[in-house]
């Protein structure tokens, strides 16, 4: 019972503990610092991390980015399919039309 | 100087206007700063931030309130912002802990404001313990009436809530406050 009523005090106490609190002070030259800290300015990655987690420019990108498989995909000839792609590229193979290799005009002169 | 002429230099970039401001409320904002985030060297960081902030935004301030309810503002917002920051690296150093062979997290040192006296040195070490159990809006409610003296209209302007909201929140924030000093007595009674 003695404990319980000891441990109500103590906190009380505790609680009041702040009531004749001062103002903590800035240390000195505080306001030299905080100039030097402005004209060194904000360093690359800084600049790019608060563009970078800024909303408005995630949701503008993202827009960005659905916009242009948007147009792709609407802008793409319509008779073109992946059947004809893979037949143009058979048809590559087989006639070995590549380009032309560098290594094959080496040595040309005796 | 009027505190609007104050305003209108600080917007043409002025700096003497901007140092008295830094004079005018560099406690202010360093001893609430302090309170939230309970460490000297992040409480300067964080105030370096808010006068950076305030160089930086004098323009989009509407003068809607006095140009200390802005600094408070931006004050209780930049530190808020840095417990975040400061949770997440304790998090990520816990997780380190246990890919290293000798994980030990590092606790800080219980913190001490300096304008404690010297006789509740100890009842105050405790409370502020607790404090960091408080949620972020007791917590600036407590830190803005206790440590900084404002009114609960004060507190209210600065947190944008009503004095009867404030009033409540520092109720439930003295419940919480009770609860988590009555756990730490006992646990050193037992």
């Amino acid at each position: 019972m003695k404990s319980k009523m000891d441990i109500g005090k103590k906190v009380d106490d505790a609680l009041h503990s702040i009531d004749a609190i001062e103002r903590a002070s800035v240390p000195p030259f505080f306001f030299t610092r905080l100039e030097a800290r402005m004209q060194k300015g904000k360093t690359f990655w800084e600049k790019a991390s608060v563009l970078l987690t800024n909303p408005i420019f995630a949701f503008g990108s993202v827009c960005l980015i659905l916009f242009f498989n948007v147009y792709v995909i609407a802008t793409a000839p319509s008779g073109m399919n992946i059947a004809q792609q893979t037949n143009d590229l058979a048809t590559v193979d087989e006639y070995s039309q590549v380009s032309s290799n560098l290594f094959e005009f080496e040595n040309l002169k005796p | 100087m009027e505190e609007r002429d104050l305003i209108n230099l600080l917007k043409q970039k002025d700096r003497d206007a901007f140092k008295t401001v830094v004079e005018a409320w560099q406690d202010m904002v360093f001893n609430t700063a302090l309170g939230i985030l309970q460490n000297e060297e992040d409480a300067e960081d964080t105030a370096q931030e808010v006068f950076i902030q305030v160089f930086e935004s004098i323009d989009t301030f509407k003068e809607e309130s006095k140009l200390s309810t802005w600094i408070y503002r931006i004050t209780v917002s930049k530190s808020l912002d840095n417990i975040r920051k400061k949770k997440a690296k304790k998090r990520l150093s816990f997780l380190k802990s246990f890919f290293k062979e000798d994980g030990q997290v590092i606790e800080p040192p219980d913190f001490l404001h300096p304008g404690i006296k010297l006789e509740n040195k100890e009842n105050a070490k405790a409370l502020f313990k607790a404090m960091e159990k408080l949620p972020p809006n007791q917590k600036t409610a407590f830190v803005l009436n206790k440590m900084e003296g404002l009114s609960y209209q004060e507190v209210g302007e600065i947190m944008e809530i009503s004095s009867s909201a404030v009033d409540s929140l520092l109720q439930r924030g003295r419940q919480n406050l009770k609860k988590e000093l009555k756990t730490q007595f006992e646990a050193i009674n037992d």
